[in-house]
């Protein structure tokens, strides 16, 4: 078990704010239940209501909110993690790199120096657990950041190399660029991965405010409440949005389980063929139909961030 | 030589596990005298590098060469770096008794190159189809 003092500094790391700003998360346990769509609309409002939005595509998998806003993505800088290379010069073979790495990478052979053989996501244990300093760094790319520019929309967009592990580092990458770059910006929102693993933590660190985004199934329900678990394990309260809110699924599981989490539904989008089209576009429904009831639906998020948060 | 064969028990009555980084059991026999010594892998339950962690563990123990059903390519890679010799194609119908003797009958060829995929001990262990 963690120790209740190291559990208070990793939530104290967690939620440590290098920029002034306020950090809004769109998260949600479930795939395909709008994350992206609410993301964008909900930066697009903000935008045009006079301020400037850092919106980070934090789903690094599958980034594609570039795609749904129509924006070229631009400005690529690489993502590297350090793996080692051991200087036979130097090693005398303690073997404590090897002991150290908790993915048995590397591999002592009786008579020689270590050598990295299996996947190394780049933790760098092996480089703290050297005695001799006999490691050296070797970049090994896993990913790129974007910073791409829309009127007063920065969009971050962090990807992952297919076939690459280190989604969280991309995301850490990605939140790096956000404070090097992002310190003009009004309000930043974060569209996370599906999931509860460890690059939606990271992509969740700051948060001011989490929406969690999912539908009346039965399996929007079942990782709703992964999501929700998460979110009360690293002390963040979670507003809800249904999302397909006129589905005929287990309605009752959602509003039971926000009782139990004390977390408020805040917004039901009904399914709309509007939003469909916007995606298609790759216009934001609130600038193609702002009309529309979900355009207005989203625009009331936006105003209620902009209330809260921004005044 | 000494011989390492993986196995889902300790002595030579068990069966042959046809994985190697997520082989319970290590029986390591000396072919000439037939002394025999148990290891538990403890690298089988790792999230990563089982394969490369089981050749750490062999290698240690003196293994000149390995009998088993299927290696992948990193713990390939792990023991050719430590000179041990790959046997492939033991079966788990065969007590470790049966495959030695098979062995030496040299019914099993060495491997050159890896025969397996990475992580595939991970799906074996899941269930035999």
């Amino acid at each position: 078990m963690v120790d209740a003092g190291l559990k208070g500094r990793i939530l104290a790391a967690l939620h440590r704010k290098p920029l002034d700003i306020p950090i809004i998360a769109i998260t949600g346990g479930k795939g395909g239940v709008g994350k992206s769509t609410i993301s964008v609309n909900i930066a697009a409002a903000l935008s045009e209501m006079g301020y400037r939005v850092a919106l980070l595509d934090a789903d690094v998998d599958a980034p594609d909110d570039h795609i749904m806003l129509g924006i070229t993505l631009e400005k690529p800088l690489d993502v590297t993690v350090n793996v080692p290379t051991i200087d036979a010069g130097k090693c005398t073979g303690c073997r404590r790199c090897v002991d150290a790495c908790r993915r048995n990478a590397l591999f002592q052979p009786g008579d020689g120096v270590p050598i990295l053989i299996g996947d190394c996501n780049g933790c760098e244990a092996c480089m703290l657990a050297c005695p001799e300093d006999a490691i050296r760094k070797e970049r090994k790319r896993v990913g790129e950041t974007y910073m791409s520019e829309r009127d007063r929309l920065l969009l971050f967009t962090g990807r992952l190399m297919p076939g690459a592990e280190e989604s969280s580092m991309v995301v850490n990458a990605l939140r790096n660029r956000l404070h090097a770059s992002g310190g003009g910006s009004d309000v930043v929102l974060v569209d996370t991965s599906p999931g509860i693993h460890c690059n939606v933590i990271n992509a969740l660190r700051g948060a001011d405010a989490v929406y969690a985004v999912t539908e009346p199934t039965p399996l929007g329900a079942h990782d709703l409440e992964r999501t929700l678990k998460l979110l009360l394990a690293i002390g963040l309260r979670a507003r809800i949005i249904l999302n397909f809110s006129d589905l005929p699924g287990p309605r009752e599981k959602i509003t039971v389980m926000a009782k139990a989490f004390d977390a408020e539904i805040s917004c039901e989008l009904p399914m709309d063929d509007l939003l469909l089209k916007s995606h298609v576009e790759g216009v934001p429904a609130i600038i193609m139909f702002p009309d529309a009831v979900n355009s207005t639906s989203m625009r009331r998020i936006a105003e209620d961030i902009a209330r809260e948060y921004l005044q | 030589m000494k011989l390492c064969i993986t196995s889902d028990g300790k002595d030579l009555d068990s069966s042959v596990e046809e994985t190697f980084g997520r082989s319970p059991y290590f029986v390591i026999v000396d072919t000439e005298t037939l002394e025999t010594k148990s290891i538990r892998n403890t690298a089988m339950r790792s999230g990563h590098g089982a394969g490369i962690g089981a050749a750490q563990i062999i290698s240690d123990e003196g293994a000149e060469a390995l009998l088993t059903g299927i290696v992948g390519p990193n713990a390939f890679t792990a023991l050719k770096a430590a000179h041990i010799k790959v046997f492939e194609g033991a079966s788990e119908f065969d007590s470790i008794k049966v495959a030695l003797e098979k062995f030496k009958k040299g019914f099993y060829k060495e491997a050159t190159v890896p025969s397996g995929g990475p992580g595939g001990g991970r799906r074996f262990r899941g269930g035999r189809w």
